[in-house]
Parts: C-alpha cells; sequence; structure tokens
C-alpha cells in the first residue's frame, strides 16, 4: 500500500516497510525477536501491561520491550527521506501532545541534502512510468504489461552492468534473478529505477552490513538491543546470547530472521545476497554437527520460577534499560525524573548499574536516587503482616474494605478478560508506588 | 518507563464531521491524538478495503462517522447461509487498533455463536484480538464462522443442537432469514 499524503508521492514505500499497525511507513523500527517489525509505539502500545506480550503477526510471545532498530531506522530514512521525515513530524506532534517521547535518535538527515533527494525523486516520479499503484498487482495488472518491454529494453543494460562489477558472478545467477524481476512487477519497478536512474544509489550495502562480519547481513536477526546480525553470526555462549557490539545480553530465545529485511536485501543486491549465500552455506557445513541455536537463557526460567511462586508483576511498569515488560520481581523506581512515564529498573538491571539511557528518552543520570519497590503481591503480604503484627487481629485483615482494595488486584489471573484489564490499570498504577491502596482503606473495625 | 495509559474508557466521540457540515464555523483543531491516528489507520484500511475486491464482504463508514462502519457479508458457498445477506454493524473504540471494535450483527443471524441481539462469539473479536486485525480480517473471519461454528460453547443453543442436521437448519435459516432493506 502506498502514502500518497503530504507530498511524498514520489516515493513508493514497499509492502515489507508498512507497520502492520497503524499501516503507514515503519517509523523508529523495533525488530520482534520472531522477526516482525512494527514501529516503536505501535510495539510499545500493543504490548499487554500484566503478561507477557504477543506479536500482533505471529503471536509469537515476548517479554522484553526491544530497542529500536538503528540501522533499520537509518535505512529508511535513506529509501523515503520525504516519507519519513513526514512521520517523524507527525509522531512528534503526536509525542508533544502526550508529554511522552521516544528515543532520540541522533539528527535525521540534514534539510538541505533532504531537499535535494526529493528533488532527484521529483524528477523520477516524472520519468518514471510506474503508476502510484505499482504494488497491487491483482488490480494493476496491465499497468505491469505495459512496463514490462520497458524492462526488457533495460535488460541488457543491466546484465552489462553487472558482468563489469562483478565478474566472477556465473551468468545463470544474473538471468535468474532476472526472470524473478519479471513475474514479481514490484522488483520490475525496482530494477527499471534502478538501471535508469539509479535509485540504488540511495542504499549501498555499506547501509547494511552485519553488526559481527561487516560483510552484506545474509539471513538478517535482530537481537533486543537492536543490533543485527546474520543469523549464523549470533552464537550464543554458555547458553546465553550476549550483543557483541553493545554487551547487552539478549533476554529471550534465539531470535528469526526479520523477513522484510531479507526480502528486501534478496531484491536490492541479488548478486552480492547469492554471493553471500555461497559463503555461507560453506560454512554451515562445518556447524551442523552442532546443536541447532535454541537456547532458553537464564532469566527465561527465572521468569519461570517467579511464575510459579506467584509473584504478581508491577503492572504496566517496565525496566528501561533491559526492556522487560512488565517488571517482575523487583522494581527500582527513580526518584528525581520528572517525565511523565517515569525511569525504572528491574533487580537485575539495577544491581549490574547498567547505564543505557530510558527508552522514552528521560533525563536520567547516575545522581539520581532510585528506589526499591517490590512486587505487588510482596507488598501486599508485608503490609498485611505488619497489620496483623499491630493489632494482633488476624481475622481483621480477611474482612471487607482491607480485601476489596487489593483482592481484585491479586486475582488477576491468565483469563482475565480485557475489558476489566483496562479497568484494573488505573488503580494498579497508582497503588504499585510506595503508597499502595489498601493504605488509603478504613481501618479494620476494631474487635467487638 | 510506564505503559501510557492515554485512552479514554468512554465510547466513540462522534468526529466532528457534523459540525463542519451545519455550521461555517471551522473545524475545532484540537483533536486528541489517538482520534487522529486512529481516524488515520481507518481510512487506511477503507482504502484498502475498497482495492482488495473480496468477495461476498463489504463495509464502509456510516454517514460522517469513521468510527461506525457498516459491513456485509454473504453466506458462503456450499454452507447452509449461501444466498444469504446480513449487515453488521463495526464500532471502533477511541483506542484501536489496540482494543477490537465492537462488531454486532443487524440482521438476525440463526448461528450457534451469535445470540438473539446479535452479539457474536468470537476470539479474535475478544481475548484472541491483536492489532493487526483490520475490518477485512474481521469479516472475514465471520464468514467463515458461519460455515464453522463452534457448537462447544454456543450462544444459541437451539442452532447449536440443531447444526448436526443440515437440512433441517437450512430451513430454519430461510425461515428466520429477514434481509434488511
Amino acid at each position: 500500500m502506498e502514502k500518497q499524503s503530504d507530498g511524498d508521492e514520489s516515493e513508493q514505500v514497499s509492502e515489507s516497510f508498512i507497520c502492520c499497525v497503524c499501516l503507514d511507513l515503519l517509523y523508529k523500527p523495533i525488530v520482534l525477536a520472531c522477526g516482525h517489525v512494527s514501529c516503536f509505539w505501535c510495539v510499545h502500545r500493543s504490548m499487554n501491561n500484566q503478561h507477557e506480550s504477543r506479536c500482533p503477526i505471529c503471536r509469537h510471545r515476548y517479554r522484553h520491550f526491544p530497542t529500536i532498530c538503528l540501522m533499520l531506522h537509518f535505512l529508511l530514512l535513506k529509501m523515503y527521506p520525504v516519507a519519513y521525515k513526514r512521520r517523524e513530524n507527525q509522531i512528534l506532534g503526536e509525542e508533544k501532545e502526550l508529554g511522552v517521547f521516544s528515543p532520540n535518535v541522533g539528527d535525521l538527515l540534514c534539510t538541505s541534502h533532504a531537499k535535494k533527494e526529493s528533488k532527484v525523486l521529483d524528477a523520477q516520479a516524472q520519468s518514471s512510468t510506474s503508476s502510484s499503484n505499482g504494488k497491487q498487482l491483482s488490480t494493476n495488472l496491465p499497468s505491469i504489461r505495459k512496463r514490462e518491454p520497458c524492462a526488457n529494453m533495460e535488460q541488457p543494460e543491466f546484465i552489462a552492468l553487472v558482468q563489469n562489477n562483478s565478474p566472477t558472478i556465473p551468468k545463470q545467477i544474473t538471468a535468474e534473478s532476472f526472470e524473478s524481476t519479471r513475474i514479481d512487477g514490484v522488483k520490475v519497478n525496482n530494477l527499471s529505477q534502478r538501471s535508469s536512474s539509479k535509485i540504488c544509489q540511495h542504499v549501498s550495502i555499506v547501509d547494511v552490513l552485519c553488526a559481527l562480519c561487516k560483510q552484506l547481513l545474509f539471513r538478517p536477526a535482530a537481537l533486543n538491543c537492536g543490533h543485527v546480525y546474520c543469523e549464523t553470526c549470533i552464537i550464543p555462549a554458555d547458553e546465553a546470547i550476549k550483543c557483541q557490539v553493545c554487551q547487552s545480553s539478549h533476554p529471550s530465545s534465539f531470535p528469526k530472521v526479520c523477513l522484510a529485511l531479507n526480502n528486501f536485501l534478496k531484491e536490492q543486491f541479488p548478486e552480492e545476497y547469492n554471493a553471500r549465500r555461497g559463503t555461507v552455506q560453506l560454512k554451515q557445513v562445518n556447524f551442523q554437527h552442532e546443536s541447532p541455536p535454541t537456547c532458553s537463557t537464564k532469566k527465561e526460567s527465572l521468569f519461570n520460577w517467579w511464575g510459579g511462586r506467584g509473584l504478581k508483576p508491577h503492572i504496566g511498569v517496565g525496566c528501561d534499560s533491559c526492556g522487560m515488560f512488565p517488571i517482575i520481581g523487583d522494581r527500582y523506581r527513580c526518584k528525581d525524573c520528572k517525565e511523565a512515564i517515569g525511569f525504572d529498573l528491574c533487580g537485575d538491571c539495577y544491581n549490574t548499574r547498567s547505564k543505557l539511557p530510558g527508552r522514552f528518552n528521560q533525563q536520567h543520570t547516575s545522581d539520581h536516587k532510585l528506589v526499591l519497590i517490590k512486587s505487588p503481591l510482596q507488598n501486599i503480604m508485608l503490609k498485611l503482616l505488619n497489620r496483623q503484627l499491630e493489632d494482633g487481629s488476624p481475622a481483621s485483615y480477611l474482612s471487607n474494605e482491607t480485601s476489596e482494595n487489593t483482592l481484585p488486584f491479586l486475582m488477576q489471573s491468565d483469563n482475565a478478560q480485557e475489558n476489566t484489564e483496562h479497568d484494573m490499570l488505573a488503580p494498579s498504577t497508582s497503588s504499585d508506588t510506595e503508597e499502595p491502596q489498601n493504605d488509603d482503606a478504613p481501618p479494620p473495625p476494631p474487635p467487638p | 518507563m510506564a505503559a501510557i495509559n492515554h485512552h479514554h474508557q468512554d465510547t466513540n466521540t462522534p468526529v466532528t464531521a457534523n459540525a463542519i457540515s451545519s455550521s461555517k464555523q471551522p473545524p475545532p483543531s484540537a483533536k486528541s491524538v489517538d482520534t487522529q491516528s486512529v481516524h488515520k489507520r481507518l481510512q487506511s484500511e477503507l482504502m484498502a478495503l475498497m482495492m482488495s475486491g473480496d468477495s461476498g464482504i463489504s463495509a464502509f463508514p456510516e454517514e460522517e462517522n469513521i468510527f461506525c462502519w457498516k459491513g456485509t457479508i454473504t453466506g458462503s458457498k456450499d454452507t447452509v447461509f449461501e444466498g444469504t445477506e446480513y449487515k453488521l454493524s463495526l464500532s471502533f473504540p477511541n483506542d484501536y487498533p489496540f482494543k477490537p471494535p465492537k462488531v454486532k450483527f443487524e440482521t438476525a443471524c440463526f448461528h450457534p455463536n451469535v445470540d438473539l441481539h446479535g452479539n457474536i462469539c468470537l476470539d479474535i473479536l475478544q481475548d484472541k484480538w491483536s492489532s493487526a486485525y483490520d475490518v477485512r480480517t474481521i469479516l472475514l473471519s465471520i464468514q467463515s464462522l458461519l460455515g464453522e461454528p463452534n457448537t462447544s460453547s454456543p450462544l444459541n443453543t437451539q442452532a447449536a443442537s440443531l447444526w448436526n442436521n443440515q437440512e433441517e437448519y437450512r430451513k430454519m435459516v430461510e425461515k428466520l432469514y429477514k434481509p434488511t432493506a
């Protein structure tokens, strides 16, 4: 689907880079562990406040809010400067109104550069034969057929270009890749632009390198920290995956290949991608005897352990370092961060003194004080215990007021209805701070 | 970080279109953010739905309010619902697509998972909702639900018990079918 609004008609956004939630060009993209991509805010808002979240597309479970994939962010910015800028303005407007901000990922393209590129694109739009609906294959067959001769005319030129650039690649592959271009109208479009007006100059292989092997990504997969590797370059050590770039640990199972990006690489760099396939396959022969790289990390088993003991999550509160959402177990809240969204760390990240900035552009510094907030269950248990010790009437804490306030909160079970979930939010977000609701409840009636 | 709980619990606020048509005043510019993005998404959906050309389903916003749609589905071939057409209403919350729309049959539908008021029991409209679903997938799901009911947890027990007898069921469908104008 293409977006024509606000003067970015010239940029045909590929279907792969449309967010499945907002149905617009991905903005500050996040790659989930299942390989599906969505916008920063679309992922955040789709996440479940109380339980593990599920991918909107495949329902793959995840517990950590991943960091923005910067590589994809800059790639999209390069490919669709006008549309991306429009998205930036739109999201920034929404953020200002809500008073919460997504991470500042460095200055986007400088304006003069963007203008130049948009001029180039305008020229392309005028010269190219592509209709604005080029990707609606089912409805646009005639226009694709119309374009076909044009692509055929360019074919010899294209092959010559390939042969000049990479003489080592056998003719068979280029013929094969060309065969596919004629089947798919989208690719016809890409390639005709590529050879006629050199849209490929916008994106070069340097923009899509593996964080480890520094070659063109082959079957790319992203870690929770947002860094992208070839699938074969992610090697778990001691059952855990750690990012080689930022050293942060990947808290869930082995990430799946990001197909949107993979398909793009195949189309954009067919010959290089095929060359990579050759080398990686050789490499894989050596690895084959090893066990498949599926690992459940220690953190994941801890979740089960916690879950088994009935420890309840801090509903709607996530860790600003590892992204665990909601936080289970100890939670440390910053007393000094003024942002509405707050700044919180999970127990593990607090103990490892993580230096990562907040996920919502918070101005958190190391001078800020963090206070421990026990998980709601522990909290209530302690309260009950204290009360029992104070007035020595064990029966009273089970009576009306206190239990009314605390029990519904405790009994949030896995099959809690969606409707009640939202209602529960208001009390719970206020009660999971140091002053739980049951403080406000009238004291238990004195024994007769 | 904390969840941003900016979504209002109240039902759909009618879009400002009424004000525009009835008076010459400029439309209020301070529309809430979420309403704006929901608006945008629903418009994209409408476009996609009109381009897709699916047979047997259609939907369109009701008058000027893009938060309320009317949809139609036709019974699939080779089911007891073949040849019937049903109108549905879809009402979208302000935090759509993070919460599902409320979908109801407007035309009476004799079906194990549809009650007498037109309420539908379908998991994807409740706890199995995903923000990647849209009007098109909802309507297609309901269309396939017609032919493949879940008779183990029925809303209409009469329909559920009759389901095994397809011939009698078809008669019931024809008898109770009241197409709306």
